[in-house]
């Protein structure tokens, strides 16, 4: 199988995780896999890198690494030409546009022939099966594509978030007879199989190629078990509570500061939120605003104003457990509405600590917590409302008894990843293969046992 | 110890900065910061090593040097007061990382570190507190490398004396040719003589007539900066440079609110030059934006729209002359063809209609409605400016005379893939407006749909008509004689063989909802106008008719229906609008004129106004005019100057008797027939009548009916 996964491990980026249990599982089922991801150093640029994450990678993956940059996010100034550095804007601009002509996606669309000779090397080296394309990039189903109308390799789409749907703002993002349209429906209508994250996006494919209803399939994220704390700790309200947000930063800094007014009213009113603290940990910004941009100026002024805000930099993957077990309530602070699920709802739901929720009221968050034993509910952005939800995710924590934690574990365990990824894994397997009559084997026996093999064609 | 010399084009975000500073101290760091802010807009309490704000650097060089700045792009105007600047310099010269904080500042860094070849360059604080852990964790490295680094690169160093040289002789002539001393006649006089100094080379005589131009421009010589223009292209060889000067000079001229017509047709044909000999190189590119240069040159808004003659509709052919010549107009005006036929109207299902636009639907919607419900027609509607892909595509007018004449390739491919799905859904097209939607409609081969294109009128004014490939229209469409036979001068294909069918087809307008009752009793002495907001409207006539009148009778009033003149529109409207303000600062008071503003009722509108005026210069149709007819209001007809005289004009459009030659014989019509309040009932009943039974929907529309549906 191989696996287009731009963003696989060890890139700091919430989507690793789905990618690595995605490999892992084919992995399982006795696929050879070879993933086609870009250099590290692209991930340095970015949200930065995680090696952690890639000590559970299963070792009989292949990982490809492509010599692909994200120039935009260069931040070596002597590797700018003058014209760049004398014209910012307009180099981004230009740059955003350049490789739209080869595929409608700025920045990633000119890196469609690189993808296209990629999997067509790998096939000619190790003939595939089948090719999953896991997006963002789209630009990934352009190579899937291509494997299919030179080789006929069978693929399926991990459409994640999907493309036509705007997620964050709701509605179409473009429309059916745009060229992002057009290439959609184009990769679409070939796919053995389309996942996508909930049940709003799911409907909105189902709706928009009703004659492809049928391989649409919602896989959600959820959470990985070795990410989640054994036992939370004993809230002690004497001391005070430790509240904390884990995961990218990236709603709008409005977001951002509602939360953070929020917190200054609650301090205010409420002598138990008065004695607590709220610890930030994720990545915040990319590129030359990393961790420091308005997100950041936000949580530094509340800091500077002895708010008892504080931020703890990036969170790697195998301290997770560890981090959820130093806090006494997790803020869940997502934009968006009906079709944003976000990764870390689900880590959040399976640690049995009280949730506060940030986000709008209809969201697909309220999906995933809605009956979850120790959650406040959400009440969007108003300030007061937000003020409000702190002080009863506290009275929460303290009155929270061992069952009512373990209850929230238990709504929470059907989100597990393996239990979401592994019958999406099977499922596509008997697609692409289907089982000969009476044979008991899910798939196509790997042939390469043993080894974590990496090409890094970047060095 | 490291040091950091970060660089912020505007106010570093005051937490991250205090935040980041600790971070570089914890990491062994000292921390300059230089940038464009006040210097109390950073905390004193953040312990800098230095601090220099550029913005008091720049003040501290004087007025003239802050003034100088401003006008510089951000990146360049961070740069400009840095290199000047002893303290940055030295701080850049010494520093081990040299950070930008934000992105205009990013080119200051970028020309520092030309000069401090041993210092990280990096954007951003992540990357700045990364790049001092790394010199922490390997000082040989970077001892070694600091060592064959030691000197700017020739380059740099050249480039830096270069431009120091440049700038003392520019800096000298832009203070000895500034607005102040051209606003002095001594001065305005002494650089127009080194403008013409024999033996001045071509280039350098353009770059002084230009700042010479600008300078006076800015000290209030309007004419002298297009006479200076103007003086300099005459003296200039280089014929490509020649045509740019003369360019400028009538745009200069232009935009003074005068016109030189002869600057103007020199200019034009000079362009013309230069697009014809692109052309024979070759080059369509550059060929396009000389045809584009000449074309603006010669269809100005100023001077066709923004004035009460044109010069074209007096003359076409000779206006027009030199285009006809040019062998680029030529190639870019030759017909590109059809493959096959239009189809004739499908029998066995309903024709299927487009009708399209570009950004003007306001004579449409009778036409939509009529054929919504119509059992033999499909409509649809397409607003090409509300179409993302097509609105870049129909924008660009110098694009497509680059593609006519060979060049731009990709614009073809992408308006066949752009509009192909809509010329393969509709039997026939219906353009209205000969604009930016009919040239990107014949810019493709139609197959076998049908074309039919609107033109109005103000259309004929502009380039549009030209950029138009006539060969795939089938049928142009006109509101008026007149119109038909002005095109017909401009576009001399239209009287070929094979040329276009032409139609005649008044605008399409519900006139039964115009019939309602007069109120007031003094109603008769009302004299209205629809319509006042361009130039062509000519109100001032109007103006002269009531002054006339209240000579007689000081009942009589104006009132205006509409919005003002667009002021910002050209220096030629704003000209007009001058005068206009003057006579309504004086009449306006009295209650003589009325200015009612835009309105959505007309209808009720017109329930107070006992005559309607059409004072217009130019009019396809007037519709207000039409409207006014059909309430029960005296119609009274300029006999629009442009067409005046010609085969057809508002002389053989409406019945004889509503036209006037002057403003005085407009009074006479009016006073005859508002003598008595019976004279008045009577004319008005005779010209609704005439109003409802030729121009009404009803009797129009089977005109359409024919063109679209019977083909």
């Amino acid at each position: 199988m191989i696996y287009l996964a731009i963003g696989f491990p060890p890139a700091a980026k919430s989507c690793a995780y789905r990618m690595r249990e995605t490999a892992n599982q084919f992995v399982s089922q006795g696929w050879d896999v070879t993933v086609v991801t870009i250099a590290d150093e692209s991930w340095e640029r970015d949200f930065g890198l995680d090696h952690t994450l890639s000590e559970r990678v299963d070792p009989r993956v292949r990982i490809v690494k492509l010599p692909l940059v994200r120039e935009d996010l260069e931040t070596d100034i002597r590797k700018f030409s003058e014209d760049r550095a004398l014209r910012p804007t307009q180099w981004a601009a230009a740059y955003r546009k350049k490789g739209m002509k080869e595929f409608p996606e700025p920045i990633y669309g000119g890196w469609k022939a690189d993808l296209e000779k990629a999997v067509e090397r790998i096939h000619r080296e190790r003939p595939a099966d089948l090719t999953v394309a896991t997006c963002v990039p789209y630009v990934n189903m352009a190579a899937a594509l291509h494997l299919w109308e030179t080789h006929k390799v069978p693929y399926a789409i991990d459409f994640r978030d999907g493309w036509s749907v705007d997620v964050i703002e709701g509605g179409e993002a473009f429309s059916a007879d745009s060229p992002s349209g057009v290439w959609e429906r184009k990769v679409l209508s070939r796919a053995l199989s389309l996942w996508l994250v909930n049940d709003p996006i799911a409907e909105w494919y189902r709706e928009r190629h009703p004659d492809l209803a049928d391989r649409v399939h919602v896989v959600r994220n959820g959470y990985d078990e070795d990410s989640v704390p054994a036992r939370t700790r004993v809230p002690d309200a004497d001391a005070g509570l430790t509240f904390g947000h884990l995961g990218v930063v990236t709603s709008p800094p409005r977001i951002l500061k509602a939360v953070l007014d929020g917190w200054r009213i609650a301090r205010e009113r409420d002598p138990l939120v008065a004695r607590s603290r709220l610890e930030i940990r994720g990545q915040i910004g990319s590129g030359a605003t990393r961790e420091a941009n308005a997100h950041m100026e936000l949580i530094r002024q509340a800091q500077a104003r002895g708010e008892a805000v504080s931020f703890g930099g990036p969170a790697p993957k195998a301290e997770l457990a560890d981090i959820f077990a130093s806090w006494d309530v997790l803020l869940l602070m997502i934009m968006g509405g009906k079709y944003m699920t976000s990764g870390k709802v689900y880590e959040y739901a399976a640690t049995g600590l009280p949730v506060m929720s940030a986000h709008a009221v209809e969201h697909d968050a309220t999906t995933v917590m809605t009956g979850h034993p120790l959650w406040t509910g959400a009440f969007g952005f108003d300030e007061e409302a937000l003020a409000a939800a702190y002080s009863s995710a506290a009275k929460l924590a303290v009155d929270a008894s061992d069952e009512d934690r373990a209850a929230a574990r238990a709504h929470a365990a059907q989100y597990a990843r393996a239990a979401q990824l592994g019958p999406a894994v099977r499922r596509l397997i008997r697609q692409a293969v289907p089982a000969p009559e009476g044979d008991g084997s899910s798939g196509t026996p790997s042939t390469a046992p043993g080894t974590h093999e990496v090409e890094d064609l970047s060095v | 110890m490291t040091h950091v010399l970060l660089i912020a084009g505007t106010r570093p975000q005051a937490a991250v900065l205090k935040a980041s500073l600790e971070k570089f101290r914890a990491a062994g760091a000292t921390v300059e910061l230089a940038g464009l802010f006040a210097p109390d807009d950073i905390d004193p309490g953040l312990e800098l090593t230095r601090l220099r704000s550029l913005t008091e650097a720049a003040a501290e060089r004087g007025r003239m040097f802050e003034k100088r700045v401003a006008k510089l792009s951000a990146p360049r105007r961070v740069w400009a007061t840095a290199e000047r600047d002893r303290q940055v310099r030295g701080s850049g010269r010494r520093a081990h990382v040299l950070v930008a904080l934000d992105a205009t500042a990013v080119y200051t860094v970028w020309r520092l570190a030309q000069l401090n070849r041993r210092a990280h360059a990096v954007f951003g604080i992540a990357p700045a507190l990364k790049a001092v852990e790394d010199r922490r964790e390997r000082p040989l490295h970077y001892a070694l490398r600091a060592v064959t680094r030691s000197v700017p690169t020739p380059a740099s160093a050249a480039r830096t004396t270069k431009r120091a040289a440049r700038r003392v002789a520019g800096g000298a002539l832009r203070r000895a040719s500034s607005p102040a001393v051209l606003r002095t006649s001594v001065g305005a006089k002494s650089w127009r003589g080194a403008v013409v100094a024999p033996k001045v080379p071509d280039r350098l005589r353009a770059k002084l007539a230009r700042r010479v131009s600008l300078s006076m421009s800015e000290g209030g010589r309007k004419a002298g900066a297009t006479l200076v223009l103007k003086d300099a292209a005459r003296l200039t060889a280089d014929r490509a440079l020649r045509a740019d000067l003369l360019a400028e000079a009538a745009r200069a001229d232009l935009e003074r609110g005068h016109d030189d017509a002869a600057l103007r047709r020199s200019a034009y044909e000079a362009a013309l030059t230069t697009a014809d000999r692109w052309y024979a190189k070759g080059d369509a590119k550059k060929a396009a934006a000389s045809l584009s240069s000449a074309l603006t040159l010669a269809f100005p808004r100023a001077v066709h729209f923004d004035s009460l003659t044109s010069p074209l509709a007096e003359d076409p052919a000779g206006y027009l002359a030199p285009f006809r010549a040019s062998t680029a107009f030529q190639a870019m005006t030759a017909p590109r063809g059809r493959a096959v036929p239009a189809a004739a109207p499908p029998a066995g299902r309903p024709l299927r209609l487009l009708v399209t636009t570009y950004s003007n639907a306001n004579f449409l919607q009778a036409i939509r409605d009529r054929y919504a419900d119509h059992p033999g027609v499909e409509i649809r509607f397409l607003e090409v400016k509300e179409d993302e892909t097509l609105r870049p595509l129909a924008r660009g007018a110098q694009r497509m005379m680059e593609y006519a004449l060979g060049g731009a390739a990709t614009l073809g491919e992408r308006a066949e893939k752009a509009l192909r799905p809509h010329l393969d859904w509709a039997d026939t097209v219906f353009v209205d407006w000969c604009t930016n939607a009919a040239a990107l409609f014949t810019l493709v081969d139609p197959g076998t749909t049908r074309i039919v294109v609107r033109l109005h009128s103000y259309e004929a004014f502009t380039l549009w008509p030209h950029l138009m490939d006539l060969d795939r229209v089938d049928d142009l469409v006109f509101v008026g004689d007149h119109l038909r036979d002005l095109v017909a001068d401009c576009l001399p294909r239209l009287r070929e063989p094979g040329a276009p069918a032409l139609h005649v087809i008044a605008n399409a307008m519900d006139l039964e909802r115009f019939r309602q009752e007069k109120t007031g009793g003094d109603t008769r002495f009302t004299v209205g106008l629809i319509g006042a907001g361009v130039v062509a409207k000519d109100p001032r006539w109007a103006v002269e008719v009531l002054r006339r009148l209240r000579e007689h009778d000081e009942r009589y009033r104006l009132v205006v229906i509409g919005d003002g003149l667009d002021r910002k529109a050209s220096a030629a409207a704003r000209a007009y609008d001058d005068l206009l303000r003057r006579d309504l600062a004086e009449l306006e008071p009295t209650g003589a004129v009325r200015l009612l503003g835009r309105t959505e009722d007309v209808p009720g509108a017109l329930t107070g106004i006992g005559v309607i005026l059409s004072s217009s210069v130019r009019e396809s149709f007037h519709c207000g005019l039409v409207e006014g007819a059909a309430s029960g209001a005296l119609p009274v007809v300029r006999d629009w100057p442009f067409f005046a005289g010609k085969e057809h004009g508002a002389r053989t459009l409406f019945p004889a008797d509503w036209v006037v030659g002057s403003p005085g014989e407009a009074a006479d019509r009016i006073l005859a027939l508002t003598a008595t309040e019976e004279t008045w009932r009577k004319a008005t009943a005779e010209a609704a009548e005439h109003a409802l039974t030729t121009w009404d929907w009803p009797v129009i529309s089977p005109g359409f009916d024919r063109l679209l549906l019977e083909g």
